[in-house]
């Protein structure tokens, strides 16, 4: 295949001296389920914010079917494909659960807001269609019996599940999922993970997952790659990540600091 | 759809209701009651329009006086004669092609807002730019810039003199005419994607980004529309007041439209509606306590400026105990009625 689906080559994001990540790169093939895990501050929702347009990298080089998103604002590459959720949750709250969804399909809208403020049966059309899509979104996550709540009132769990469905309704290729099993007991993650998997069997959809949930990334992801510090430490598939000394080193520490 | 049919037919007998009861104060109402409804209306036009930028985008906007002002003036000099402007720029005259144009009424008050829009437009860039206070600041900077400009621009605006004499054209059924129709356009505006997009913006601004939305794109529709008819309202309050100068659009106009907002409830336009009626009805009936007064042995001497400290108050007293206002964020709805009506039946 000569098509480049997802390339982010040597990526590095410095901040005044501080430099959060050193010489990133990562290759993505469509279908797959990538997990980027690594200790607390070392730069995985960085990586996310350069992907998603959020922070434009100091240097290299971002690639997306063969096209370069480096420095395109984050509306745009959204539209081109590429969603993604929130670390700490970051919903539409005073609007109901269903219009949080409904906002995701704002920019693929037909008509103009001409149409919108005469009552156009375009318009109208279209906001049934977006309004009955939704839905079946909501009922996909189970959250449907209260589309019609404030979303600030839904609880930690199903809030999450709402960002996915937010960000699933802007119809991407790639999603990038940032701890969504955290505050999950283990019988709601492992739901989780199958619905992941589901979510890339029957919508066709490629992942790239931050978490610390290592049960839930060593039965999910199919390759992983591994953060320390900024620096990519190492990257293959679980059982080898598992047993790879750096890695050991980076959760666990060394062997004379751990005896002491 | 039986009840959109339905809340259509009661909207409409709504307006119907209002025309009727417009047209028994047109007939037997005295002037007094006939100029507090055309301020009611004037105010729930400035006020709605200026909720949609405030209240639904979320973004503190302190310059409507800006649009205000372009629209009094645009529309003033509009209707104004080319004989009565002669007489009235005394020390300069006025340029042309303003001095040889006159238009009737309801196309002034078009070109007002187009006006007032146009210059939106202009100042969108920096505006948007920034965010929060600061976006306050340069919003507030260019209220200031305009009344300025009027004081100084002697042969377009005639200076610190003002307008005077302008024809009592606005009546209950222009004034009310135009609020019902910004009313409908607005809330048409605010329930489509577009609202929604607006208010996703308001809510969270890197979420909507990340939602595929573009903030500049939806806060400069918001702005532009907020600007036309704040520029039309400003067209009907120079021919509702006949006398316009620089010094009645200063910040202090801004300011009650934002207290009209906050106690109405911000971000819902049913709650526009009833601060701008509250305002422009206390604003006439609150007259007395600004006379001289008897209280007893005590003399009050009448203090200019009184009923700004009730409003104060009553604007205090509404953030300290209801700091979502009267309305909150919710909205007057049929539905809302019946399910009322239904829950007492039970």
């Amino acid at each position: 295949m000569a098509q480049t689906f997802f390339h982010a080559q040597h990526l590095t994001m410095q901040f005044g001296g501080l430099v959060a990540v050193h010489n990133f790169s990562l290759k993505i093939d469509p279908l797959e389920i990538v997990g980027l895990i690594g200790p607390n501050g070392a730069g995985k929702t960085t990586v996310f914010n350069m992907i998603t347009g959020n922070l434009t990298p100091t240097s290299g080089k971002i690639i997306w079917q063969d096209r370069d998103i480096t420095a395109l604002p984050p509306y745009e590459i959204t539209r081109l494909g590429i969603a993604r959720t929130f670390q700490n949750i970051r919903l539409f709250g005073n609007l109901s659960v269903l219009d949080n969804v409904m906002v995701s399909y704002h920019h693929r809208l037909e008509s103009s807001f001409w149409h919108a403020i005469l009552g156009a049966k375009k318009y109208r059309r279209e906001e049934n269609r977006i309004r009955e899509e939704s839905m079946k979104l909501l009922q996909m996550v189970g959250l449907d019996h209260l589309a019609k709540e404030p979303a600030s009132s839904l609880p930690y769990g199903q809030q999450r599940k709402l960002e996915i469905a937010r960000a699933l309704a802007t119809n991407p290729k790639l999603l990038l999922l940032d701890e969504p099993a955290a505050g999950m007991n283990p019988q709601e993650t492992l739901d989780l993970a199958r619905f992941v998997r589901n979510l890339r069997d029957s919508l066709g959809l490629t992942l790239l997952i931050i978490e610390h949930d290592m049960k839930f990334v060593m039965g999910l992801c199919e390759r992983i790659v591994v953060l320390v510090y900024g620096h990519t430490i190492a990257e293959g598939k679980p059982e080898d990540i598992q047993h790879h000394p750096e890695v050991i080193k980076a959760y666990l520490g060394e062997k004379k600091h751990a005896r002491h | 759809m039986i009840r959109e049919q339905r809340n259509l037919i009661l909207n409409t007998l709504t307006i119907v209701l209002l025309f009727v009861i417009l047209w028994l104060f047109d007939r037997y109402g005295t002037d007094y009651q006939i100029r507090i409804l055309n301020n009611i209306a004037v105010f729930i036009t400035l006020a709605v329009s200026y909720n949609l930028i405030n209240g639904i985008c979320g973004v503190l906007n302190l310059g409507p006086n800006a649009f205000i002002t372009i629209g009094a003036y645009t529309s003033a000099l509009l209707t104004m004669s080319p004989a009565e402007k002669k007489i009235s720029f005394i020390i300069e005259p006025l340029i042309w092609p303003l001095n040889v144009i006159q238009l009737p009424f309801g196309a002034s008050l078009v070109v007002a807002g187009i006006v007032a829009t146009v210059f939106a437009f202009f100042i969108s860039y920096p505006v948007f730019r920034v965010r929060g206070d600061y976006l306050a600041i340069v919003t507030l900077g260019f209220g200031e810039v305009v009344r300025v400009l009027c004081n100084a621009l002697q042969n377009i605006t005639n200076g610190p003199l003002g307008l005077k004499g302008l024809k009592p054209y606005t009546n209950l059924w222009w004034s009310w005419g135009i609020a019902v129709l910004t009313i409908i356009i607005v809330q048409r505006l605010i329930n489509s994607s577009w609202g929604r997009a607006m208010k996703a913006i308001r809510e969270d601004e890197t979420a909507a980004k990340a939602m595929g939305i573009d903030p500049f794109r939806h806060l400069l529709l918001a702005f532009l529309i907020s600007a036309f008819f704040s520029g039309v309202a400003g067209g009907l309050l120079a021919h509702l007041i006949t006398t316009i100068s620089p010094t009645l659009f200063t910040f202090f106009l801004t300011f009650n439209l934002l207290m009209i907002i906050v106690v109405g409830g911000l971000g819902s336009t049913t709650g526009a509606v009833i601060g701008a009626t509250l305002f422009a009805w206390g604003n006439e009936a609150l007259r007395f306590v600004e006379s001289p007064m008897q209280i007893g042995p005590l003399h009050i001497p009448g203090i200019p400026g009184m009923r700004m400290v009730i409003f104060s108050i009553i604007l205090m007293v509404v953030i300290i105990f209801a700091r979502k206002g009267i309305m909150g964020q919710r909205e007057f709805s049929w539905d809302w009625i019946f399910s009322k009506i239904r829950s007492q039946r039970i």
